[in-house]
């Protein structure tokens, strides 16, 4: 068994691309502040209507539909940090959000999973969520943990229980994407106290945070905007990801599904400044189509470039983008699909300087874990990762003595020069990799090897007993209270 | 001393650091090591080992090339003394290399008569685009036992089975064994042309050119 875990290796780059030029950002924004002022979202929650009510908002009690002035909006807005800190279980593997660093993570919440033994699929549990959460604690495209499948096993309070096996599994930040309502918000962040000690240490260096999912059109989950202010007052940083989809939740034009995504986004993110000024908060939409024939879901387009569009439409705003990266619709691992459908994620999102990212490993439109999956989008992910760094054009690197010792028509496999920068300078790729028989293995073949080995090789660090036990204490409350626990 | 001076040796090839091969043969020399021995129980051992390393993936190209280079420094280093002592070493077989007549591509041809030399072959390394008849000759000039030709063209492989013809036709083919390679070159092309040997890199065609000569 090995511990030591390869050190996180985030996207950095000074490279960037625009997707929409500043005029179109103003456009972009003007739509959303009109949406809020005149056409309002839906808040079916009585304390949210409250605090919008306090501050000037026009609230209608009968519709629950909140119509927020522009300049709430901006006032609001003025208070969001930038940039701020994720904590880990271990301090090293805390993420700093800063310009031209991009973390990436694992996807989730997916719902079935191909068996890794069996190879049969079936409903996800509560070991999946541990088992992904120790490989993704190895690999170094993994900045952070999501947990990528549901802990279905566990019934009500699944959330928590996905969150358990996380930190037993991984050193890393996790963020949940499923933890819904006041209460379970409240466990979440007893639970959280446990890994950092105190309130005060949460706040400082937050060992999780939240992605709650707003509902198109123009609609806030009840629980899940309850829960985001539970998290927000603790200082734990909560997200709003808008899922619009083209023709049926949105209009069937792109800047209208945006505008629709971003009005849901951004008038989360006012209440939560509103309640907590400063709160840790982040903007971040994966907008998707129903196919015009069935109405199917699809995620990815041959036009997906909204996935990257939308990340100058959160730094327009000033608030930070977690970017949707990755989970293909693909029903089947590692074929063409797989691939070709999220290739350009990685690189076009880093490129965008999205602050951090989700999420590698599934399949079947965030719905079927195929283990090996981490393993291909990782790679992924380090081609990107390789492409946006800036290369190094020096006198050693640009080699023009050797050049010129070799000379015309020679070569260069007995020089030095070449000794010392051949082994480094290619950086191998999954279908790398050499079989017995001297050839290059089949990826998806050697992807599946590497899961094994990592389950059977590799060792988290384990949390201590006394925190261990402490939130097995809180989980069985939790249990007992919501009705939860293993079925 | 001698055991402490062999591992030098291995080293030194290991390393790919001719400098230090030569100064380890010059060494031997003057310490009236036996220079046979020098090379068998010291150089080739680091050449075995590079060799093994490379199989497992572990060495890359230039360490090989540069194990190669080494070795042949150091023998070079060694020859005049063996001359002297009426000695010499015992070579697998002699082997005629060449890239065939029409094609330029040299890497492929050159890391097979690196590794073939460093592995104990005597390599005539005639280069590049070279004709059938001149094969021929230099086969007839140094009785080789082997003949290798490279070909990275679909369009020159075809030279390939042309020597063998020549070879043929001179009565040759049954004392010499031919050996084809390069990238378009596959089992069934050397099924087809009547070849004796291919493999798709150089380590491998060291074990195909031992195999031939009854050396495996």
């Amino acid at each position: 068994m090995i511990t030591e875990r390869p050190a996180i290796e985030p996207i950095q780059t000074d490279f960037r691309l625009k997707f929409a030029t500043d005029e179109q950002l103003d456009m972009l924004q003007e739509a959303t502040l009109r949406i809020l002022e005149e056409v309002g979202v839906k808040f079916p929650s009585e304390k949210t209507l409250r605090i919008f009510s306090e501050h000037g908002a026009h609230v209608d009690k009968d519709t629950q539909i909140v119509k927020i002035p522009r300049q709430l909006v901006m006032k609001a807005l003025s208070t969001v940090p930038r940039y701020f800190k994720l904590g880990a279980r271990d301090p090293a593997c805390d993420l700093q959000l800063q310009e031209n660093v991009t973390y990436f993570c694992s996807d989730g919440c997916g719902v079935e999973t191909i068996d890794f033994e069996t190879r049969q699929r079936r409903p996800s549990c509560k070991e999946d969520v541990g088992k992904m959460a120790h490989i993704a604690d190895y690999l170094s495209a993994m900045s952070f943990s999501w947990p990528m499948v549901s802990a279905q096993d566990y019934g009500t309070t699944a959330p928590l229980h996905e969150m358990d096996a996380s930190w037993n599994n991984t050193v890393k930040h996790v963020q949940s994407e499923t933890i819904m309502g006041e209460k379970p918000c409240q466990y979440a962040v007893e639970m959280a106290k446990v890994l950092t000690g105190s309130a005060e240490e949460l706040r400082r260096r937050p060992v999780f945070s939240l992605t709650v999912c707003t509902i198109a059109p123009l609609v806030q989950d009840k629980e899940g905007i309850e829960g985001a202010l539970v998290l927000a007052e603790a200082g734990v940083p909560v997200g709003f990801l808008a899922m619009p989809t083209l023709g049926t939740t949105a209009p069937a034009t792109l800047p209208g599904a945006y505008v629709v995504g971003d009005a849901e986004i951004i008038s989360a993110i006012v209440l939560m400044q509103l309640a907590h000024p400063g709160a840790p908060v982040f903007h971040s939409m994966m907008h998707a189509w129903a196919d015009p024939r069935s109405g199917n879901y699809i995620s990815y387009s041959q036009n997906s470039g909204g996935r990257y569009i939308v990340v100058d439409m959160a730094h327009h705003w000033n608030i930070p983008s977690f970017g949707g990266a990755y989970g293909t619709d693909s029903p089947v691992a590692g074929n063409w699909q797989s691939a070709a459908e999220v290739a350009l994620d990685p690189f076009l999102i880093g490129l965008a300087g999205a602050e951090f990212v989700t999420g590698m490993g599934l399949s079947n439109t965030y719905t079927l874990l195929y283990p090996e999956s981490i393993i291909l989008d990782a790679d992924i992910y380090h081609r990107a990762r390789y492409q946006l760094m800036r290369q190094d054009i020096s006198p050693e690197t640009l080699a023009l003595e050797v050049i010129a010792a070799v000379g015309p028509g020679g070569h260069f496999l007995a020089q030095k020069h070449t000794r010392q920068h051949m082994r480094a300078s290619l950086k191998p790729a999954i279908n790398h990799e050499v079989g017995p028989d001297g050839k290059y293995r089949d990826p998806v073949e050697a992807a599946r090897d590497k899961v094994a080995w990592i389950i059977k090789n590799y060792q988290p660090e384990p949390l201590e007993e006394a925190k261990r036990k402490e939130l097995i204490r809180i989980l069985s409350a939790a249990d007992r209270e919501l009705g939860g626990g293993r079925k | 001393m001698s055991q402490e001076l062999f591992e030098s040796m291995a080293q030194s090839i290991i390393d790919g650091d001719s400098d230090v091969a030569v100064e380890l043969a010059n060494k031997a020399i003057a310490a009236g090591v036996d220079p046979l021995a020098a090379i068998t129980d010291g150089f080739v051992r680091g050449v075995n080992q590079v060799g093994e390393s490379f199989a497992r993936g572990e060495a890359f190209l230039p360490e090989l090339v540069m194990a190669g280079e080494a070795m042949k420094a150091a023998v070079a280093t060694l020859e005049p003394e063996m001359q002297k002592r009426g000695t010499q070493r015992q070579m697998l077989g002699k082997v005629v290399l060449a890239t065939v007549e029409g094609d330029i591509h040299e890497i492929g041809k050159t890391l097979v008569g690196t590794m073939l030399s460093a592995s104990g072959f005597e390599v005539s390394d005639m280069g590049v685009d070279v004709s059938a008849a001149k094969i021929l000759a230099k086969v007839k000039e140094v009785g080789a036992d082997l003949v290798g030709l490279s070909a990275l063209l679909t369009t020159t492989m075809v030279k390939q089975k042309e020597v063998i013809d020549v070879l043929d036709k001179e009565g040759l083919r049954r004392k010499v064994k031919v050996m084809v390679g390069g990238a378009p070159v596959t089992r069934e092309w050397v099924q087809k042309i009547e070849a004796d040997g291919y493999s798709e890199d150089a380590i491998g065609a060291v074990a195909v050119a031992k195999q031939l000569v009854g050396a495996a």
